[in-house]
């Protein structure tokens, strides 16, 4: 089971990412005119801030408390891939985010000895995040006809090229506390 | 005043009512990101401001933009095409 100190930097971390996309849709889903896309930004949004209070109560069923982190990964994710600035774009860096946390906190999920409590939160959150893919993957095959299905294909792998590279910074400057994560892969 | 000009100044109305900054504040040569507290508050301005005028860019188009001049020079460029 992972320390306590290295289980509430990691929740925080989840917690603050999740407050971080429910501020971004959120303002997002404000600035759009009515669409399908504003709808289901503003959804989209309404989870993420569920997300975080759910991450801030597991916190607390842990006896633990939320640390105050100055970047979320969407920070890091900004810095290295650019400012989206048009809606495919948007959508296309949501897309490649929403996937690695999935894929985050699927792993997690399959760690031996996983507290109950942190299992159960993941396990919801996992339940909306398969939407959040399901509706920016449509909302993009929507776009095709105005951006172009080449221009948001290499807007994609453009994103995932730079997610990675967040991701194995990320790993590499706290890898003691991530560490029995990947033990769990082998 | 020349339509350019107007055009101008309500871009910059509108980037002022956005992100919550006063006219004062947005001298051609201020940088955009000294502007804002977070990062995707610009980006929900030049967003909202692309639908409103009816323009599309991209994040190349954007590569050499970090004033709001030349933001505003980006938006009556393609408000041109």
């Amino acid at each position: 089971m992972a320390t306590d100190e290295n289980l509430c930097w990691l929740l925080s971390f989840y917690r603050t990412s999740e407050i971080g996309g429910a501020l971004f849709f959120g303002q997002l889903a404000r600035a759009l005119r009515p669409s399908a896309i504003q709808r289901d930004m503003t959804r989209h949004f309404a989870d993420e801030a569920q997300h975080a209070r759910y991450w801030t109560e597991c916190l607390e069923r842990l006896h633990l408390q939320p640390l105050k982190l100055g970047q979320s990964y969407q920070d890091q994710y900004v810095a290295a891939a650019g400012l989206p600035v048009n809606l495919m774009e948007v959508l296309a860096i949501t897309q490649v985010f929403e996937k690695r946390v999935v894929s985050q906190y699927a792993l997690h999920s399959r760690i031996a000895d996983l507290e109950p409590e942190v299992k159960e939160t993941l396990q919801r959150i996992m339940n909306d995040e398969r939407w959040h893919i399901e509706w920016v993957r449509d909302a993009l095959k929507t776009m095709e006809a105005d951006y172009g299905e080449g221009a948001i294909r290499e807007t994609l792998t453009r994103f995932t090229e730079a997610d990675r590279a967040v991701y194995r910074k990320i790993a590499e400057e706290h890898d003691e506390r991530i560490d029995h994560l990947m033990l769990a892969q082998r | 005043m020349n339509i350019e000009l107007n055009s101008r100044t309500h871009i910059k109305d509108r980037m002022s009512e956005t992100l919550n900054q006063s006219r004062d504040a947005l001298a051609d040569d201020a940088e955009l990101t000294s502007l804002v507290n977070s990062s995707f508050v610009l980006v929900e301005m030049i967003i909202d401001l692309q639908e409103e005028l009816g323009v599309r860019f991209t994040q190349a188009d954007m590569q050499d933009v970090s004033t709001v001049g030349a933001l505003v020079d980006l938006f009556l460029e393609h408000g041109r095409r």
